[in-house]
């Protein structure tokens, strides 16, 4: 079993923030997560966090435009070949509903996957480390492993406090 | 930070030969006879330079109008086609002199036998058509020379003042550009045959000249930046001016083809005769490379995250862009004024002259200011953090 106890540094300000991250990276500390009431883009870059997610938004927008392609091929030339203002059954026309139904398709199921993989729905109370991430306060979160001895844990209290935390919690989220 | 273009003398050089090259060219097509091919290549290579400059200018008027903050450090790049446009403006009293040439409705008693022609004769003669262009490029001028002017007593004084002013008479500028140029669109390109006509065919142009405009920003961003000016270019920066393209690239695409899938659809003589003439008579080469170069291309290319930052390929892209503007004008006047594809010395020639004078211009007009406008608001935020406090 694994131990979910983690170290939250909470900081007041965006800036310390990106250079407590520095800091922490120079000596080595693996960071889990960064919760920020905005985005903070440069952060990101400098945890190296990456997203699989436009893989799978074009997925599905090459998917719904194949399906798209297949249903009017299927009902308007195989099924029901109606000709109407001279017009050939396999028509440039279906572009159009080709791209907006990729364009549907993308965001439904993008959205579906995200909420899946996040395990979120309507309603959900989110467990966050820190309530106060989402209000005016930036958290570091660094997972503490069953195994690390108490001198780390203390050198990482230590690198927090000394690049800016307000304060050093510990979390059991 | 106020370092300034440095233009070197054997750029002048070469750029003056393009020019002579382009006069070369132009003078022989006029003694050997092709005189309509010769305007139909005038035409063509202003309105190519016209929208790259309109288009760059209305990409600095969006800037303005938005507030954006990572391109502040970029407008004196926009800027300097100003002069550009002045140039321009001559450049065009030479064309109405080719006017009866080019357009068959401005022939002599060209409405006495065609009740269409007759019929738009209000809107389509000659003096009003000479007016309307005159006014819009006063307009123009005066707009964005008041912006050039603003940005750089912006330099001097700093403040907040200048900045205002920008966003005003960006709005202003907007708001005069989507119209004119609908007529610019309508009177130069759409009226070579004057009995045909499509409402979407002003604004695929409008979207066209945005879309190149903006690739010009970018590649000349990007060789600046080689050359070793603007230090500070990151990989943002390169996503953001690619963000343009690719979402112009689209915008072009969704033009071309609503205007083609209506005139399909409709499937009335009259106006499928455009196309028609395109697919089928000899230019179904230009006709496919227009759609590809332009839309499928930066479409595909530009879906890569990586590409998309790169400058190199960035570059390829501009380029490639280029073609596919000059492509799409090409289509626009050489199959309604030479009904035949014609590509040989005066293509390549008229083209490089205007070329060489376009890029001269530019750069003289880049190298008289400092290339970062130094007090403007949003400076510090176009530069990304270290580099600010490394550099400046």
């Amino acid at each position: 079993m694994k131990n979910k106890s983690q170290i939250l540094g909470v900081f007041n300000d965006p800036d310390v923030v990106s250079t407590a991250v520095d800091e922490l990276l120079r000596n080595n500390i693996p960071i889990k997560d960064v919760f920020s009431p905005f985005p903070l883009e440069h952060v990101w870059k400098k945890l190296n966090m990456k997203t699989r997610i436009p893989y799978a938004t074009f997925l599905y927008g090459v998917l719904g435009t194949v399906a798209t392609f297949a249903f009017l091929y299927w009902s308007s030339v195989i099924n029901y070949p109606l000709i109407f203002g001279g017009k050939p059954t396999d028509s440039l026309s279906f572009v159009i509903i080709m791209f907006v139904l990729a364009i549907l398709s993308g965001v439904i199921f993008t959205l579906a996957t995200y909420l899946i993989r996040e395990k979120l729905w309507p309603g959900k109370v989110v467990n966050l480390p820190d309530p106060r991430s989402t209000d005016d306060k930036f958290v570091i979160v660094i997972e503490k492993d069953m195994d690390m001895d108490e001198a780390t844990v203390r050198q990482i209290d230590e690198l927090l406090k000394k690049s800016g935390a307000t304060e050093v919690n510990m979390s059991n989220v | 930070m106020d370092k300034k273009l440095y233009v070197s003398r054997s750029f002048k050089n070469i750029m003056i030969v393009l020019i002579i090259l382009g006069l070369a060219a132009v003078a022989t097509g006029f003694i050997t006879g092709a005189t309509t091919r010769t305007w139909a290549n005038l035409l063509l290579e202003n309105f190519f330079f016209l929208s790259i400059t309109l288009g760059a200018l209305f990409w600095m008027a969006i800037q303005a109008v938005t507030n954006s903050g990572w391109s502040a450090a970029f407008v004196r790049v926009p800027q300097a086609m100003v002069s550009y446009l002045i140039v321009a403006a001559i450049l065009w009293i030479v064309l109405f002199f080719g006017i009866p040439n080019l357009f068959l409705w401005a022939r002599h008693g060209a409405d006495l036998h065609d009740a269409a022609l007759a019929h738009k004769s209000p809107y389509l003669n000659v003096p009003f058509f000479i007016i309307r262009i005159t006014v819009f490029f006063v307009l123009w001028i005066f707009l964005v020379w008041r912006i050039r002017k603003l940005s750089q007593k912006e330099d001097q004084i700093g403040g907040m003042v200048s900045f205002n002013k920008i966003e005003l008479l960006s709005k202003v500028f907007i708001f005069v550009l989507a119209i004119s140029f609908v007529f610019v669109g309508i009177d130069w390109l759409m009226s070579l045959d004057a009995h045909w006509f499509s409402t979407l065919f002003a604004v695929k142009f409008f979207i066209s000249a945005f879309y190149h405009g903006s690739a010009f920003i970018l590649g000349a961003v990007i060789i600046l930046n080689k050359l070793g000016y603007f230090p500070f270019l990151n990989k943002d920066h390169l996503h953001n001016f690619s963000k343009y393209i690719f979402m112009l690239s689209i915008m072009w695409g969704y033009m071309w083809f609503v205007q083609y899938l209506l005139i399909w659809f409709g499937n009335i003589p009259e106006e499928t005769v455009y196309f028609h003439m395109r697919r089928v008579e000899g230019f179904q080469g230009f006709f496919y490379a227009e759609i590809f170069i332009n839309w499928l291309f930066p479409f595909l290319f530009l879906m890569w995250n990586r590409l998309a930052k790169n400058a190199n390929a960035l570059l390829i892209t501009v380029a490639v862009l280029f073609v596919g503007q000059w492509i799409e004008i090409y289509n626009a006047i050489i199959a309604e004024t030479v009904h035949k594809v014609v590509f040989g010395y005066l293509e390549i020639g008229v083209f490089v002259g205007f070329a060489g004078l376009f890029l001269l211009i530019g750069a003289i007009s880049l190298s008289k200011h400092p290339m970062v406008a130094r007090n403007h608001p949003y400076l510090e935020e176009s530069f990304s953090l270290e580099d600010y406090k490394d550099k400046y």
